[in-house]
């Protein structure tokens, strides 16, 4: 073996991250960053969830062949194993229930427009379809029905006012910078550019945000 | 089931991402290293220390397998000069938050690096790192901020929700008695809770852009994050309208500037002749 590769594997940071703790990494921040914004962000894209699927039905099985053998050497390892995979399964079920809980805020919204829709999973778009069509049923049957046919559509755009909800871009978010970073700011009063800083925490209008943060740049906190 | 709650992320929340920080660890016991799905642990072999996430840490502790090494900034000396720079040096901003981290760079002798490198860093990396996808920049929970080696005098993202659990579960292992490094957190807390304060009072008639909170801690955030974005979004919705005009206002008077300056300039024409 080379001299590079054995001090590679003994200084643990030029060593490059291993897939799975980047895979963690990016599941907490996309966890953080759902949770923050008040609109769906794009499902990730890199097989990140596929991979963690995979990855905790294996570490389930693990489990129960592990809990069969019943020796006090393996069992501390095996508590260790379930305490880690609650929490890998905390932080799943939360993402989701969090993107279940946007698409059902503005369920038209996120299936008319063509973009939105690609910002969802396959499973997430069939769902919310089907729970659209099943609203939409259930309100013609209660009361809809009884309009006239031309005010049955939950879709008007007369008035110059939309029916259909859609989020609020401009709430507050908390941003963390994770560069040097100009950002062109829009506010009530005045509109500033701010210049800040690596590690800023910087309170800000999700619109004047988004770049930064799908740059790369930023990271919701 | 759909999440009930509100954007932001809750107190519990944020606790549950502190037990992701790493600290150093003594371990007891000899542990093989274990295949977890966020990466393998490194294996424990007494005296030696090694780094492991807070939650693993704690099991260790609580199962008498372990003990944990406090980091350097939890130092009842470190707290008190953080306490002297809240009050007297900065009354009202934060204290900064720790610097990033750097290693010496195994290739060039003498030089160090950062462990997130910028782009405007002008060190040759070495092969490995260009390799490396430079999208990953590491921030807190994965920033080594809380092992025995970090830099005394600041205070990291986390530290609130990692004093409190090594205080509870690992109060032996402080260098001094739990109730001096307890009285000195309850001082720091009381102090940037003032100054959280005094800064959402700065917020009334809040018409800026954005506002900067450097070296503000995760708990403290989570504690007044509804009510700093109730407010920023309240006052955003009562000055809409007022915001809409003023747009338009400033569409007018560029348009406006636009249409004068031609006009001056066919009347000049006009005077040349």
């Amino acid at each position: 073996m080379d001299i590079d590769d054995i001090l590679r594997e003994v200084d643990p940071v030029s060593h490059q991250i291993p897939q799975e703790t980047r895979d963690l990494q990016d599941l907490t921040r996309a966890w953080v960053a759902e949770r923050s914004t008040p609109e769906l962000l794009p499902w990730p894209s890199n097989g990140l969830f596929e991979r963690i699927n995979d990855k905790i039905k294996r570490q389930i099985e693990k489990v129960e062949e592990m809990t069969g053998d019943m020796d006090p050497k393996t069992n501390f390892a095996l508590i260790v194993i379930q305490t880690e995979l609650e929490r890998f399964k905390y932080l799943v079920r939360s993402f989701l229930r969090t993107r279940i809980a946007k698409i059902d805020k503005h369920l038209l919204h996120y299936i008319s427009n063509d973009n939105l829709r690609t910002r969802m999973s396959q499973i997430e778009e069939a769902y919310a379809r089907r729970h659209q069509l099943l609203l939409h049923n259930h309100y013609l049957n209660s009361f809809l029905g009884t309009f006239p046919p031309a005010m049955q559509n939950l879709n008007d755009t007369a008035g110059n006012i939309s029916m259909i909800d859609s989020p609020d871009l401009d709430s507050a978010v908390f941003i963390r910078l994770l560069k040097d970073a100009e950002i062109e700011c829009h506010g009530v009063d005045v509109d500033g550019v701010l210049t800040g800083k690596e590690g800023d925490i910087v309170i800000l209008r999700w619109s004047d945000a988004k770049g930064l943060v799908e740059k790369g740049d930023a990271e919701l906190v | 089931m759909a999440l009930p709650l509100p954007p932001g992320l809750t107190q519990n929340e944020v606790a549950f991402l502190a037990e992701m920080e790493m600290v150093t660890v003594v371990p007891r016991q000899r542990l093989d290293s274990i295949d977890l799905l966020g990466g393998k642990t490194p294996q424990l072999r007494p005296p030696h220390r090694a780094q492991l996430p807070l939650w693993l840490a704690l099991l260790l502790k609580k199962q008498r397998r372990a003990n944990i090494v406090p980091p350097a900034w939890m130092h009842p000396a470190s707290l008190a000069e953080i306490i002297h720079r809240e009050t007297k040096e900065d009354p009202e901003a934060f204290s900064p938050p720790p610097p990033p981290p750097s290693r010496a760079l195994y290739s060039q002798p003498g030089t160090a690096r950062r462990l997130n490198p910028s782009y405007l860093d002008d060190f040759t990396q070495p092969q490995q790192d260009s390799q490396q996808d430079p999208n990953s920049i590491l921030s807190p929970p994965f920033l080594p901020s809380n092992v025995a080696e970090s830099p005394a005098g600041y205070l990291p993202y986390h530290w609130l929700e990692v004093a409190e659990a090594l205080l509870t579960h690992a109060g032996d292992d402080m260098p001094a008695p739990a109730g001096e490094v307890r009285s000195l957190l309850r001082d720091l807390v009381e102090v940037r809770a003032a100054k959280m304060r005094s800064s959402t009072s700065a917020l009334e008639g809040f018409g800026d852009a954005y506002l900067t909170l450097r070296g503000v801690g995760a708990m403290e955030l989570a504690e007044n994050r509804s009510f700093l974005a109730g407010l920023v979004d309240g006052v955003r919705k009562i000055g809409a309208s007022a915001e809409a005009t003023r747009r338009e206002e400033e569409e007018e008077a560029r348009r406006g500037g636009d249409y004068g300056g031609d006009g001056d300039e066919d009347s000049d024409e006009d005077m040349g002749l």
